[in-house]
């Protein structure tokens, strides 16, 4: 090649092309988006974080916490389930139902089986198999639901209940999904642990909550001081190695209290069209999901 | 002044790159002198804090107090020197000598290359700064705030600049290999700084289109922008250093394109929350610039056949030779990374750190010190202040890309494997890894204790130049005083 | 003893410079690069649900995607979003203005706004010979979609319409749409604007 100008448009239209690709498109089709509503409940979603939260993204940003943990949930497949949730009170003809549905099911075992409801009945199975099953059972008088169960070893681990999608970022700046998973993926973390509290004694001292944890951590974002009176209301209920010395105690630093906030505010729990999912085994809408922090659980604001 | 080629004949015992005109030799001296020995300074600054990240596995608690040494920021930090402080400058100076080199010409203004290096080791600095204050942007690497990535752009622009008018310039009409891929690369960080930069700090987008845009920005600057610089550098190299003359480039031209088209497509995870067309879309992109990866190996196999004595007789070769076959071994990694996206999730795993440490030091370094190894002599005229150092950085080198890359691989795999068992704790995961974390903490100390040689050898090299025309220009005053005071 | 970096070819110093062996690309890398981009395109094809931007792995297309969504007992509008996007909007675009030649628009169109029972017929049985939408003449054929939509499919997608674009209508329950259809019965003959028009 002889000429620099062919080798500067060969290279102009190749990036180009990727540009297109991976920035304008997805600008196109990502960076438009505005709220969706939760299927079938119909909830608006995301709701922005609260502003501690807000800023609690800041603290995370700062401190690089992405570098450790992920925000991305991995679903390896969707599957149905059938659960049962009222046996009726044709218990002959549900047994019998529910046999057709089990082939290899013995009748006591079917009688056990109604006891204690709802109990799933069968799992991954097809649509129509499930479907046909519902259909049997509550044609015998029994009331069976189909469950969509996102699945996948992330989901089989509690760290949420479907895969992420760009929802749950929509209102953040920056959005950090994280690269790497060297602690656990925090996408749904204000679910699996809704207290503040527990979350302030983590970043103080994660080993004082978690045994074996590698985490480090972060006593600058804490105050160590001397007790003054009653002594303050934010202070860490610390025990053992972790507590301070004796008139002394740790309260947060406002960064603390805001990373907190944020923690507990990713949740990522709605089912939506993109991602869709049934809420709670025992069928009736869940609490509404929201990005917002829960009003209960944590007595630190 | 005594001629530069003189004194490097007298001075190398092996082989040194010839020096080129003298006027040449003149105009790249302290433009690429102020681009390599910054650089050098942030290398073995990155590599400090990178160990320090490293050593806080073993002890979580370990300097956890002060703020701008908590884990997050340190490795954000050691990650920016590597790349922004490190390998961009480096690829930048290497890149505009051989813009000047092969085209028999000299820099086009050498005054506004110095100054762009400045603004560029500037902008790491304030960059730096930002980063431990917890001014960093979080985006991965794109770690600079706005002000500091402003500089690095503008370093970037100038030095970008004075290399497209030297090409432009050249009395050499043919261009070869290395200065099609230099070309490429100056447009290409170009681009993808300025967008990722624009859209992410300056103006940025909603929602996950910035995640979009981050992964096509590492995706690029890692996958291509890396392999253009790195490869044209080897591609004008590797012949020369082993004794041959280079020949035809059909094959750079396949490399050349199949990274140009396929590789600009990397980077996007299958578990990223982005519309299903774009992870497969790149796993596409991955797969297929593997074919690059292959054709490079095609290529130093046809210069090197017959003479592979040659690469390891000259520690220069080494660099380069163990810097493709980083390359090579990176890119293998890189295809099974995003193979295996969507049933063993290793994209999460330390086995991407340790294909970045095969992409980013064991590649681009690399092949950056091989390179700097062999033109600075016939830069600066004297050959290296210590050859042991010389040769001891490459085993250094060498053994710390081992004692890193490899654990962390195997580790990376091991992590894989107990992150699909549900069953398993997530401490227990962790855990898991610890012992190959341990070794590669040996690496990385090996990896400073090579990046500290280099640096003093340079730093060594550049102040014997400089001690020598002070004592010319000393010897030179007093023998005009003394020549007056005579005459009084 | 230094390397040249010049490329005329200077002579040879002490021997040591030979032309590289380098030549043309090895046929198996081309081999190769062929086989790697039919496997793209399978792959693309599987994975890529076709630059749909609704479309998140492990889904591989919408369609698959709408038959994981839960049974709902009332409209869901999401899915007659879906619905109409991949039936409808062909013709009668997805932002619902119509494309001239093919058909006429939907939004605001007194005939998607109109009686219920007037509007389920048109896509059961179809639609024939010259009407007026919106004041503007057209003369086409729809065909009929009775066949392959459910009632509950047909009510989500006309809810949609009637909701949709500015449009501010009520929606179309499965049970209308069911009942309307035991009226018409199994008519093939699509429906002629003023026969509808009798319709209340």
């Amino acid at each position: 090649m002889r000429h620099g100008a062919l080798v500067y448009l060969g290279a102009f239209f190749a990036l180009a092309l990727s540009w297109t690709g991976f920035v304008l498109t997805p600008q196109m089709q990502v960076g438009q988006m505005v709220a969706t509503n939760t299927v079938p409940a119909g909830a608006r979603y995301p709701v922005a974080r609260p502003g501690l939260a807000q800023q609690g993204l800041q603290v995370y940003r700062a401190n690089g916490c992405a570098y450790c943990h992920s925000q991305q949930v991995w679903q390896q497949g969707t599957v149905f389930d059938v659960m049962l949730t009222d046996g009726g009170t044709n218990q002959p003809g549900v047994v019998a139902a529910l046999q057709a549905v089990m082939p290899r099911l013995s009748r006591p075992e079917a009688l056990q089986l109604l006891e204690g409801l709802p109990k799933p009945v069968l799992r991954g199975v097809s649509r129509e198999e499930a479907e046909s099953a519902v259909k049997k059972l509550t044609t015998s008088g029994a009331k069976a639901t189909l469950w969509i169960e996102a699945v996948g070893p992330d989901l089989a681990r509690g760290w949420g209940k479907r895969r992420s999608v760009p929802e749950d970022f929509l209102y953040d700046y920056p959005v950090l999904l994280g690269a790497q998973r060297v602690g656990p993926d925090l996408a749904d973390v204000g679910v699996r642990q809704p207290d503040v509290g527990w979350h302030l004694r983590h970043l103080y001292a994660p080993a004082s909550v978690v045994t074996g944890s590698v985490m480090p951590g972060y006593p600058y974002l804490f105050e160590k001081r001397r007790v003054v009176g009653a002594g303050s209301a934010d202070a860490l209920a610390l025990s053992g190695d972790h507590a301070p010395e004796v008139g002394y105690e740790v309260v947060p630093k406002p960064e603390a209290k805001a990373l907190a906030a944020y923690l507990v505010s990713l949740r990522a729990d709605a089912p939506l069209f993109t991602a869709p999912f049934s809420v709670g085994a025992s069928g009736g809408p869940a609490a509404p999901a929201t990005n917002a922090a829960p009003t209960a659980g944590g007595g630190v604001p | 002044m005594v001629s530069p080629e003189a004194k490097a004949k007298a001075a190398a015992g092996a082989p040194a790159i010839d020096a080129g005109s003298a006027e040449e030799t003149v105009s790249c001296r302290w433009p690429l002198l102020v681009l390599f020995l910054g650089a050098a300074g942030w290398l073995v600054a990155g590599s400090l804090l990178g160990l320090l990240a490293s050593i806080k596995f073993h002890s979580p608690m370990f300097l956890a107090e002060p703020a701008w040494l908590t884990y997050g920021r340190v490795k954000a930090a050691s990650a920016a020197l590597l790349v922004y402080g490190f390998c961009v400058p480096t690829a930048l100076g290497v890149g505009l000598w051989l813009m000047s080199r092969l085209g028999r010409v000299a820099l086009a203004g050498p005054v506004v290359a110095g100054f762009g290096g400045g603004l560029l080791h500037a902008g790491v600095a304030v960059g730096l700064v930002g980063v431990l204050r917890g001014d960093g942007t979080g985006f991965l690497h794109l770690e600079f705030p706005a002000g500091a990535a402003g500089l690095v752009f503008l370093g970037y622009l100038l030095l970008g600049t004075v290399g497209v008018l030297t090409l432009y310039r050249r009395r050499e009409a043919r261009m070869e290999a290395a200065q099609w891929f230099v070309l490429a690369g100056l447009f290409w960080f170009g681009w993808i700084y300025s967008t990722a930069n624009l859209c992410l700090l300056v103006f940025p987008v909603r929602g996950v289109a910035q995640a979009a845009i981050n992964y096509w920005h590492t995706g690029n600057l890692l996958g291509v922008w890396m392999g253009l610089m790195g490869l044209g550098t080897v591609f004008a190299l590797l012949p020369r250093l082993a004794g041959r003359e280079p020949g035809r480039e059909y094959v750079a031209m396949f490399v050349f394109w199949v990274l140009l088209l396929f590789g600009s497509w990397t980077g996007i995870p299958a578990t990223a929350p982005l519309p299903a067309w774009m992870p497969a879309l790149s796993t596409v992109g991955t797969v297929l610039s593997g074919l690059g990866v292959l054709g490079v190996a095609v290529i130093v196999h046809q210069t090197l056949a017959g003479r592979y004595g040659s690469v390891w007789r000259d520690e220069r070769l080494r660099f380069l030779g163990l810097g493709v076959a980083a390359y090579v071994v990176g890119g293998v990694m890189q295809v099974v990374e995003a193979l295996s996206g969507r049933s063993w999730m290793l994209h999460f795993t330390w086995f991407t750190a340790a294909r970045e440490w095969m992409q980013v030091y064991g590649y681009l370094a690399l092949v950056m010190f091989g390179t700097v190894y062999a033109i600075v002599p016939a830069l600066v005229g004297v050959d290296w202040w210590s050859r042991r150092f010389l040769r001891l950085h490459f085993w250094l080198a060498g053994a710390g890309l081992l004692f890193v890359a490899a654990p962390l691989a195997a580790g990376g795999v091991v992590e894989a494997a107990r992150l699909l068992n549900p069953a398993l704790g997530f401490v227990e995961v962790s855990r898991g890894t610890l012992m190959f974390l341990r070794l590669s903490t040996i690496g990385e100390l090996l990896i400073l204790a090579g990046n500290g040689l280099f640096f003093v050898n340079l730093a060594g090299t550049v102040a014997g130049i400089c001690r020598r025309a002070l004592a010319d220009a000393l010897r030179r005053w007093g023998a005009e005083t003394t020549g007056e005071g005579a005459a009084a | 003893m230094s390397v040249e970096m010049r490329r005329p070819a200077q002579p040879a110093t002490e021997g040591r410079e030979e032309p590289t062996p380098q030549g043309a690309v090895p046929m198996w890398l081309f081999i190769l690069l062929f086989v790697a981009l039919f496997w793209g395109m399978n792959y693309f094809d599987r994975h890529g649900a076709w630059f749909n931007g609704r479309v998140y792995a492990p889904y591989r297309s919408l369609a698959e995607l709408q038959m994981h969504q839960p049974p709902t007992g009332g409209i869901n509008l999401e899915r007659g979003r879906a619905v109409y996007e991949s039936v409808c909007a062909l013709c009668h675009g997805v932002d619902g203005k119509g494309k001239p030649g093919q058909a006429p628009p939907l939004a605001g169109a007194e005939w998607v706004l109109g009686p219920v029972n007037r509007l389920v017929r048109i896509p059961l049985a179809g639609l024939t010979g010259p009407i007026e939408v919106n004041g503007q003449q057209w003369n086409l054929a729809m065909p009929a979609m009775g066949a392959a939509l459910s009632d509950e499919d047909l009510a989500a997608v006309l809810s949609y319409m009637r909701t949709s674009w500015g449009n501010k209508g009520t929606e179309v329950t499965a049970e209308q749409v069911g009942a309307v259809r035991k009226e018409i019965g199994n008519r093939t003959q699509p429906f002629t604007a003023a026969e509808l028009l009798t319709v209340q």
